[in-house]
């Protein structure tokens, strides 16, 4: 080694200020090795000498004993990885993927496990613990919001002024003016999606970004699934959850089906899984406007209209119910098709209703009696039936004619697929047992997201898909380890009060219009708002009317720009903490590296203020120690059968599979649905206010040709995922920015709509709408459908990294929310990013 | 701090004991993901601009862009990396034998050797070496992180793939092997017929690049299976 290896201050590199540009580089280390080389070729044959020059260069190093130390990968991946950190002399070396656990908690194997591996953003965590763009201290804003002016303060002046803040306007405008919004940037326990500063809220009477419904355009597919397989209103379901199949259940396939789900690019470790699947005789089908490397590696590519895939499954559906290829005994025993529909309210019809007295569904017996459904036996599914002087539907029978008009033509016709596609996808549905739909959160940004994701659930259930090995509509794995955990107890403990839930486009508009409550200050965690929430001029209008904004972040996002206070927080590999999310290991998250700068984890910021509020007496504890207590490790009568008899020592050594009852797991394997009937409700009775008890296609609310602003705005905008970065995560990694040239932003657009507008290979286009703009370079493809566009979202516009010319994809998008997913507490409204027309012209 | 664990790999004797090591690339499964790439810049501390391993699209002209008209296209990925030629050119075409063949196949550099006058860069018909044109500038600094085990490049050498030799001569797999996440990479002894390479070499159709040059490259690509055009299979 030589002198230029600097092994003691990390922090010698790059401004003081957020934000600065690195300088210095380190000029490269030649001497001890050319040595090595030049006394290696004194003897020897020409082979062994130059291998031997090489030993002896490793020789000539310092041997700096090496460490390797498993974490888990928080960051908003869906892979959720395990994380192998070789760590030598207090640095980090080298980033691999690392083992699970072969058994669940109770010691039940674990029958499909494949051997680590992670992606180019897992590999290249190194560079982002070391990043230049780091937030390395405590700053207070001196300039104008947004200018840029900061000047450094410690951290008992940062937590002082954030204290003294935030107790200011909860005098002045009420307890609930301050929201505190923890977000998916950090996907672990203790910190971010439902992290401490929920605890915190509570603590001192904030409102809150809510955890499960994170509805920056991640809630509407969810509000879909719990339409039909969950009851909001029972206390037990906790107002609405998500769940997915284990990724490795999708071995069982006979059938996949990647519903606008660019698996190659955003969930890369699970590619393997698909392709197994593939081999072993799977028939693998994408549905996508683009043409991706996910298309490319499935047997079949729909390349559909975007938003009308409602519409796809509605033909589907038709198909076979008109070819009679349902699955009769799975409808008749685990759905609700045969129970008879009020036709004058669409409410269900009640024993009561006709005369068998009790409040029993109502269902027609082969004979075309009516009986209680309750111990009918072979309950008819089609038809029309009197019952009490009215001709009463059995819901399949209502089903069956809504979607009658859904025929192949009709549907190309909205779908732009052609007609025998559609009826080759639909005779393979009907015909071919399990298929597993693998549905991307594409599909939850649009208005209408809720209903597209009925609609897959009701084709699910037609072909008895639904609580089936390798069948199912899965968007993400893992959404019930949470239930592992013991979330009241962590985020509202004895003393305070639970938080009330502010989701973010209601708090944007509370900012700006006081509605339902004044809203005057902001703490983001993890959370780049500004930049990632659809209609970002409001949003960031929004932000500058605050009387205080805090941000902790460990990198200078465009919504630090917008802070007072900005606190440096720490990356994944420097705290303690645990990851649960997305699948179904527990992967603890030890201190891999002492934290960089003055880096310190949220925990340890919001404990700093909360003392300073007096509220100290709640964060007082280790990490370990809220990690034991949430958990309820050693108190097995108040641990969650998912944990039972986990002890911390198999914790922290590995990466333990929670007790699921079905490894891998499946989302009601024993065919026990949690909704009101218990059964799968694809005529949903809550949804009669709004026209959508069954899944008739609506067109996109925007994104439609039959919309009058398309005259003016033809192109439908998507802003899509990169494997290149997780949202605006990574937009910094110097190996992940050299491939994609500097991670600039670029517009696909097919090269018909190119031509027809005047515009060039990599020429400069603006890109337009009524609600804003932006610019950015030209990238013609065939990859992409005419008269669709698409820009990657998530790359950076702030004051010191600016990856668009001009602007960012959320210029453009905007804040319409549905408002059927009210019906469902956890995910009541969505930012349908993809629901959205522009222009675009030469700039 | 946690248990620290004995990591992932797994020596294998076999590749200590190979005279004619080899890769084998499986089309059907490369997305093109660039992990491969990024692994090989860790591993091997390869500078900014500089790529011992890199990721073409087959098909448009850009990354990621297919071949064809919508809706009909096609598109598929082939990584690049040293072919480790059994013929190598540029072993031929070196003054100074930096560049070397050892007894297990893998053509190797010699920095120290290296005068920086590329004619191996000509002599390779695969663009599969680089030039230091400048002091590599590597990230993370070596500054604020630990140096891996590979020999540092001054300025006005040639380097590329080793095969990671540090970790072959251990008998452990190059890192594009571990790292890549589709297992679309395989690793092992051509000469061997019951290696993994060989068998897949037996089961599957494959090619290597220009054979007509007589290289006899050491990397072969299995062939993408299947039709993957609209409504394909369907």
């Amino acid at each position: 080694m030589t002198d230029e290896v600097d092994v003691t201050n990390v922090a010698g590199r790059g401004e003081d200020a957020p934000g600065g540009r690195r300088f210095n580089r380190r000029k490269f280390l030649i001497g001890s090795v050319a040595t090595a080389g030049a006394a290696a070729a004194l003897g020897g044959a020409a082979d062994d000498l130059f291998l031997g020059g090489l030993q002896r260069a490793d020789a000539a190093a310092p041997t700096v004993p090496e460490q390797l130390i498993r974490t888990g990968h928080s960051n908003n991946c869906d892979g959720a990885c395990g994380h192998l950190v070789h760590v030598a002399d207090g640095k980090v070396k080298l980033v691999e993927g690392a083992p699970y656990d072969k058994t669940t908690i109770d010691g039940r194997s674990i029958p499909q496990s494949y051997p680590p591996r992670i992606c180019l953003r897992g590999v290249a965590q190194l560079e982002n613990l070391y990043s230049a763009e780091r937030i390395k201290y405590p700053y207070k804003r001196v300039g104008e919001r947004g200018s840029g002016q900061w000047q450094r303060i410690s951290w008992d002046e940062a937590s002082t002024m954030i204290a003294d803040n935030l107790k200011k306007v909860q005098t002045k405008y009420g307890k609930d003016s301050v929201w505190i919004a923890p977000y998916t940037g950090s996907l672990s326990v203790l910190e971010g999606v439902v992290g401490v500063g929920f605890r915190f809220a509570s603590a001192i009477g904030a409102v809150a970004g809510d955890f499960e419904g994170d509805n920056e355009g991640d809630s509407s597919t969810p509000a879909g699934w719990n339409y039909v397989l969950v009851d909001p209103a029972n206390p037990s379901n906790g107002g609405g959850f998500f769940d997915g199949h284990e990724s490795t259940d999708f071995l069982s396939s006979k059938v996949i089906v990647l519903w606008a789900n660019n698996v190659a690019e955003t969930s890369i470790p699970d590619w393997r899984v698909i392709k197994d699947a593939q081999a072993q005789g799977a028939t693998v089908v994408s549905i996508d406007p683009r043409y991706t490397a996910t298309s490319a590696g499935s047997d079949a590519w729909l390349p559909i209209r975007p938003g009308t895939d409602a519409a796809l499954a509605d033909a589907v559906i038709n198909y076979i119910i008109q070819q009679r290829l349902y699955d009769t005994t799975y409808l008749q025993q685990y759905t609700v098709a045969p129970y008879l529909v009020n036709p004058k309210t669409k409410k269900w019809l009640r024993t009561k209703d006709v005369g068998l007295g009790g409040n029993d569904y109502v269902v027609a017996t082969a004979g075309g009696k009516l009986a209680a459904a309750k111990g009918a036996r072979r309950p008819q599914l089609l038809g029309t039936f009197a019952a009490g002087g009215l001709k009463a539907p059995t819901a399949f029978q209502v089903l069956a004619d809504a979607v009658a008009k859904y025929t192949p033509e009709y549907t190309a016709s909205l779908t732009d697929i052609a007609a025998t596609d559609i009826v080759a996808l639909a005779k393979l549905w009907g015909t071919t047992h399990p298929v597993g739909i693998r549905a991307g959160f594409a599909l939850s940004h649009w208005y209408h997201g809720d209903l597209t994701m009925q609609a897959m659930l009701t084709l699910q259930a037609l072909t008895g898909n639904i609580g089936e090995h390798g069948g199912g509509v899965t968007t993400f794995a893992g959404g019930l380890t949470t239930l592992a955990f013991d979330l009241p107890g962590w985020w509202a403990p004895a003393g305070t009060t639970m938080f009330t839930v502010m989701q973010p486009m209601q708090a944007c508009e509370a900012m700006l219009t006081n509605k339902p409550h004044p809203l005057r200050a902001a703490w983001f965690m993890v959370d780049n708002y500004a930049q990632q929430m659809s209609d970002r001029n409001t949003v960031i209008k929004a932000l500058k009317s605050l009387d205080f904004l805090v941000v902790s972040d460990y990198v200078m996002s465009a919504t630090a720009d917008l802070a007072d206070v900005v606190l440096p927080a720490c990356t994944y590999m420097e705290k303690t903490d645990l990851l649960s999310s997305n699948s179904f290991y527990l992967q603890y998250m030890p201190t891999v590296v002492k934290p960089l700068w003055e880096s310190k984890s949220d925990l340890d910021g919001v404990s700093m203020v909360a003392q300073k509020m007096g509220v100290g007496q709640y964060f007082n504890k280790t990490p370990d120690e809220y990690l034991k207590e949430m958990l309820h490790i050693g108190d097995p009568a108040h641990a969650d059968a998912t944990v039972a008899g986990l002890k911390w020592g198999q914790l922290v050594s590995g990466a333990p599979h929670l007790n699921m009852p079905t490894v891998p797991y499946v989302p009601f394997f024993n065919k026990e649905f949690p909704t009101k009937s218990g059964k799968i409700e694809f005529y949903v009775e809550m949804l009669v206010p709004y026209g959508q008890e069954v899944c008739d296609y609506k067109e996109p609310i925007e994104a439609s040709p039959n919309n009058v602003l398309a005259g003016k705005y033809p192109l439908t905008f998507l802003s899509t995922h990169t494997k290149f970065r997780t949202h605006s995560q990574y937009c910094d990694l110097p190996w992940l920015n050299e491939v994609t040239a500097n991670g600039q932003g670029f517009l696909e657009i097919n090269p018909s709509d190119a031509q027809a507008r005047g515009v060039a290979e990599g020429q400069v286009v603006r890109v337009f709408n009524d609600r804003g703009e932006m610019k950015v370079h030209a990238k013609l493809t065939e990859a992409i459908k005419p008269g669709v566009v698409n820009c990657y979202q998530g790359g950076w516009d702030s004051n010191a990294v600016k990856q668009y010319v001009e602007g960012h994809p959320n210029n453009l998008t905007h804040q319409l929310a549905n408002p059927a997913q009210s019906v469902i507490p956890n995910f009541p409204s969505n930012a349908a990013y993809y629901d959205c027309l522009v222009q675009v012209e030469g700039a | 701090m946690s248990t620290s664990y004995v990591g992932i790999d797994v020596p294998d004797p076999a590749l200590q004991k190979a005279t004619r090591l080899g890769m084998v690339v499986d089309q059907d499964r490369c997305i093109g993901c660039w992990s491969c790439a990024v692994a090989c810049k860790e591993q091997q501390d390869v500078g900014i601009g500089l790529y011992w391993l890199r990721v073409l699209t087959v098909g448009g002209d850009a990354m990621d862009v297919p071949a064809g008209t919508f809706p009909a296209l096609t598109m598929s990925y082939q990584s690049t990396n040293c072919f480790h030629c059994d013929n190598p050119p540029c072993v031929k075409a070196c003054p100074t034998q930096a560049t070397y063949k050892m007894p297990n196949g893998i053509v190797n550099v010699n920095y120290d050797r290296c005068i920086g006058c590329r004619y191996c860069m000509v002599a390779c018909p695969y663009d599969n070496r680089v030039f230091n044109w400048r002091a590599p500038v590597q990230e993370p600094p070596a500054s604020v992180t630990v140096v891996g085990e590979t020999p540092a490049r001054p300025k006005g050498v040639v380097e590329k793939c080793t095969f990671c030799v540090q970790r072959t001569s251990d008998g452990l797999l190059p890192r594009c092997v571990v790292a890549c996440p589709t297992g679309a990479r395989v690793f092992g002894d051509l000469d061997d017929p019951n290696s993994k390479v060989s068998i897949l070499l037996r089961d599957r159709p494959s090619y290597v690049v220009f054979p007509e040059r007589g290289t006899k490259p050491s990397l072969h690509y299995l062939i993408r299976q299947g039709p993957n055009t609209v409504g394909g299979a369907l």
